[in-house]
């Protein structure tokens, strides 16, 4: 390994090494407080030699990775998604008598699991992330053992992310028997099998369909939606603010760089998938759009409408022009970055207004709170809109993007789902916006000033940034455009 | 640059209210007065001092927004949008003057929302980049929204969603028609373009040109509204607040009808021409049902609100008439709809201040303790249902005109839409103001009469003097 490939692979080995020194760590002394903090600097450390990596040359680390610029920019949204998600489990753990050391030590497994997804270019290392991320995050799920639903959770999420990955496992073997290669990008010696025929050959796309169903289920895609809505209920909150940006984030990132290199070396491979992806991505809009519509706890509605953006993003998949792939790249991390930062804020908002007990957050909770807590409920307000992708926030360039594409390419079917999944998104988006103003007949008392000065700072700062994005796209856009 | 500076005025201005209200009661409204008056009178000073003539389309402002799309921050003004902005401006200070005692809680942030839609509305008929115009006519949603499920009556959020669903699905549609467009540009000329200027120079192919006339037909039919797709107006308008639907009915709407005259028509002149028959006949169909469903109704708002769709169907039978005649018709019928439907609603807004009903049946013989009101409710059912001498009249007689050199039938058979809103105009007339006398009350006071009295003006002046309005040149006529 030369230096340069070090450099590039500097933020995985910084997390990796993070991870042994917090075992060692809880070895040495157990403390709540300096675990904590140890985990923030690792995941500090691993955000600056990401960043700084973005803009230099893509490299393959081995066979197995391959760190370009897409996957340096997916990386950087999860590590600052579990900056934040480690915040809020401070403030959540800090109450407990119990000093949570394996908490923080699965938190940055998890985010080892996404940061290997996303440079990974070979099915070993997709697997390898895969498994740490499911893993971990089952224990994580499962971690507040005292609460209500946490052990039917945990257990629902285990038993499915395994059968998941079995039936990955086969779709991967599957694949291997027609193509000889694990990897993404098969090299120059084995060019034959790009020219591998495909007129009857049932296994390669059987194969294919099998694999994107394991990760169909992981980015909770309709039929593979099931677990949803219990994990993201039964975890807490912290928890499933990883559950629905890192995993997310990480497998669709890991999922498009396979499609994109499939499609590329397996002409035909595209058509006979096409069908199978499309009816997925429909289905997630309009039925993940549909189910949430009688929810009454945040978590759930949030889980239905994540069934949906995932059904939104899936477009992206389906593309198969290569001279379209850059602006793909844009729209997916464009997409990704609005809807981590629509989902960070609206889950510190259920975080901070969780009672002692953290009950599960229901509608009626939220009742008056802009009266009562205008800096909370205008978070919430940009943080709905950005989901509902209403101009002035962010959410809706990340659509206009997506409608950009999907326009560009005729896909008419999975516009007009589009259309039809965002107007019934409205139906409970809108309500959830409309209880912040109920009016309560109390006083207007406020409680802003209770929260925290880092507090409200963080809420602050996502306010802005949800309408910065939305009001100066470009900020990021041209960033993209550099990659 | 002078347009920029008044939403940001208006925005900031709001904030303010807003602001103000929390530290003294009741000062919010007068700094809405104040600056709403303060931004017309600087509107209409730059608009006769500014040298440049407006007959056609001329630009204001260009600054680059999103590199990324080549999307520009670019405004415009010609004769049609100053008309419809001062419309906006009159409108909004009397929807000031009306929400003057209505509203009792929450003063700061509604005054905030009310200028917030103000600007967003304002951006609309001035946005000539059709991102731009997409993101303001979104924009004006939000605090129209707000408005009507915070300060509505009883059903106001199901009728907020309703409202808010329509607009937002149709002009979905839009955004794509929007986006093709900018790709068929990037087709004939190498590079994306969401400009309305850079549009007019495309050569479109014949079949994706009416598609794509569809997707802009179809966000605007349902602002206008134009059956089918009317079904939120009457509950949007019923359940809002009074300044909510004199805002709705007078300039919303009025969007509308804007963007079928500023891009179905000009962009798309021969798709439109194909399109026209069914246009005309949903126009015919709109007419009538709308007055058939007003004459139905026992509710003083939703009666008016049905009355807005027959008379929008007007509208679009005269713009779909290409004929000059009828275009001019069409355009004296969106003010005078602005302004009579606009009083309706404020007096619907002053009979529920005295009554606290809009039931016509709990409603009469208001005529023996408020004379004046009578006699002014008289005055603006008379201008809806188009007595002669008022610009409904002048409107309707045009667009009738026109509209019979190209679809003689169905104009004759639209001309009995007048009939019915002759009936359906008395009846709302006769049953709140003849009648066995149910209720006595107070008659109305100073600031009503300003309102009542400066709306009345406007619509004698149009229909006496119609040349205010039909000396200026309006694009897209012919």
């Amino acid at each position: 390994m030369d230096s340069q490939t070090i450099i590039a692979f500097l933020p995985q080995l910084i997390l990796a090494a993070g991870t042994v020194g917090a075992l060692l760590l809880v070895a040495w002394r157990r403390s709540q407080r300096m675990i904590a903090y140890f985990t923030l600097v690792t995941l500090l450390l691993t955000l600056v030699s990401t960043f700084n990596g973005i803009g230099q040359l893509t490299t393959a680390v081995t066979q197995l990775f391959y760190v370009d610029d897409y996957g340096r920019f997916a990386l950087l949204l999860i590590l600052l998604v579990s900056i934040c998600s480690l915040f809020l489990s401070m403030q959540r753990l800090s109450t407990d008598v119990e000093v949570h050391d394996e908490y923080y030590l699965l938190m940055l497994l998890t985010v080892l699991g996404g940061s290997i997804l996303v440079i990974s270019d070979h099915f070993a290392s997709l697997f390898l992330g895969f498994e740490l991320l499911s893993i971990s995050l089952v224990g994580l799920v499962g971690y507040f053992r005292q609460q209500q639903y946490s052990v039917e959770s945990s257990f629902k999420y285990l038993i499915l992310s395994a059968s998941a990955s079995s039936f990955m496992l086969l779709g991967i073997a599957f694949i291997y028997a027609q193509t000889g290669t694990l990897s993404f990008s098969p090299s120059a010696d084995i060019t034959g099998v790009s020219s591998l025929s495909l007129a009857n050959n049932y296994l390669l796309p059987l194969g294919f369909i099998l694999f994107f169903s394991g990760m169909a289920f992981k980015l909770s895609l309709v039929p593979f939606h099931y677990w949803t809505p219990d994990v993201y209920q039964g975890a807490s909150t912290p928890v499933t603010l990883l559950v629905a940006t890192v995993s997310k984030c990480a497998i669709f990132v890991v999922l498009l760089k396979c499609c994109f290199a499939y499609y590329q070396h397996y002409m035909g491979l595209h058509e006979q998938v096409f069908n199978v992806i499309a009816a997925v991505a429909i289905l997630s809009m309009i039925l993940g759009n549909s189910l949430a519509l009688k929810q009454q706890s945040i978590k759930r509605i949030l889980a239905y409408s994540s069934i949906a953006h995932m059904g939104y993003l899936l477009i992206i998949v389906l593309l198969n022009q290569v001279h379209a792939i850059e602006m793909a790249w844009q729209s997916t991390l464009f997409y990704l970055t609005t809807y981590l930062i629509a989902c960070v804020s609206i889950f510190t908002v259920i975080c901070l207004s969780e009672g002692e007990q953290h009950q599960d957050v229901n509608l009626a909770d939220w009742q008056g709170l802009f009266w009562h807590r205008p800096l909370l409920a205008s978070l919430v307000i940009v943080a709905v809109l950005s989901f509902a992708g209403i101009p002035l926030t962010a959410g809706f360039i990340g659509k206009f993007y997506l409608i950009n594409l999907a326009a560009n390419q005729a896909m008419w079917p999975l516009l007009a789902a589009l259309i039809i999944g965002s107007g019934v998104a409205l139906a409970y988006y809108l309500p959830m916006v409309f209880t912040l103003f109920t009016e309560q007949g109390q006083s207007d008392k406020k409680y802003d000033h209770l929260l925290s000065f880092g507090h409200r700072s963080m809420v602050s700062l996502f306010i802005v940034l949800g309408l910065l994005l939305g009001i100066f796209p470009d900020v990021l856009g041209h960033w993209l455009l550099e990659f | 640059m002078i347009i920029t500076l008044l939403m940001v005025g208006l925005v900031l201005t709001g904030g303010f209210a807003w602001f103000s209200e929390e530290k003294k009661a009741g000062s919010a409204k007068l700094i809405a007065l104040l600056s709403l008056l303060f931004f017309s009178v600087c509107f209409i000073t730059f608009v006769m001092a500014a040298s440049t003539e407006f007959a056609q389309l001329q630009q204001l402002t260009k600054v680059t927004w999103i590199a990324v799309f080549n999307i520009h921050y670019q405004l415009a003004l010609d004769h049609l949008s100053i008309m419809l902005l001062l419309l906006t401006f009159l409108l909004s200070i009397i929807a000031v003057l009306i929400s003057w005692r209505e509203i009792t809680y929450r003063r700061g942030f509604y005054y905030f929302n009310l200028l917030l839609t103000v600007a967003g509305i304002i951006g609309v008929f001035t946005a000539v980049d059709m991102f731009l115009f997409f993101f303001f006519w979104e924009v004006m949603l939000l605090p129209m929204t707000a408005l009507i499920a915070i300060w509505g009556h009883e059903n106001r959020r199901f009728a907020a969603i309703k409202f808010f669903i329509f607009t937002q699905v149709s002009s979905l549609l839009m955004l794509i028609a929007i986006i093709l467009m900018a790709y068929l540009h990037l087709q004939q000329t190498g590079s994306l373009s969401f400009s309305y200027q850079d549009w007019l120079k495309l050569e479109l192919p014949q079949e994706l040109a009416s598609y794509l006339m569809l997707g802009f037909f179809i966000a605007f039919a349902v602002k206008l509204p134009s059956f089918p797709v009317h079904s939120w107006l009457p509950d949007a308008h019923t359940q809002a607040p009074t300044a909510g639907s004199v805002l709705l009915a007078g300039v919303l709407l009025k969007t509308g009808a804007y963007g079928l005259i500023r891009f179905v028509i000009v962009l798309f002149p021969q798709a439109s021409q194909e399109f026209a028959p069914i246009a005309a006949i949903l126009a015919l169909i709109s007419i009538l049902y709308g007055a058939k469903m007003a004459f139905a109704q026992s509710d003083f708002k939703r009666l008016v609100a049905y009355s807005s769709i027959s008379h929008m169907g007007f509208v679009m039978l005269a713009l779909f008439s290409f004929n000059v005649n009828a275009f001019h018709g069409a355009v004296i019928t969106l003010v005078a709809h602005g302004l009579s439907s606009a009083a309706l609603f404020a007096f619907a807004g002053m009979l529920y201040a005295r009554i606290h009903s809009r039931d016509l049946a709990k409603m009469g013989g208001f005529w023996q303790s408020a004379p004046v009101m009578g006699g002014f409710g008289l005055a603006f059912c008379a201008a809806a249902f188009g007595l002669p001498g008022m610009a409904n009249f002048v409107g309707e007689f045009f667009s009738l005109i026109g509209a019979f050199q190209r679809f003689p039938v169905i104009t004759i058979l639209a001309a009995l839409g007048i009939i019915g809103s002759a009936i359906y105009g008395v009846v709302l007339f006769q049953s709140s103001f003849h009648g066995a006398v149910k209720q006595q009350f107070i008659d109305l006071s100073i600031r009503e009469r300003i309102i009542a009295t400066s709306l009345l003006a406007f619509l004698l002046i149009i229909g006496v003097f119609p040349n205010v309005i039909l000396q200026f040149t309006f694009n897209g006529g012919g």
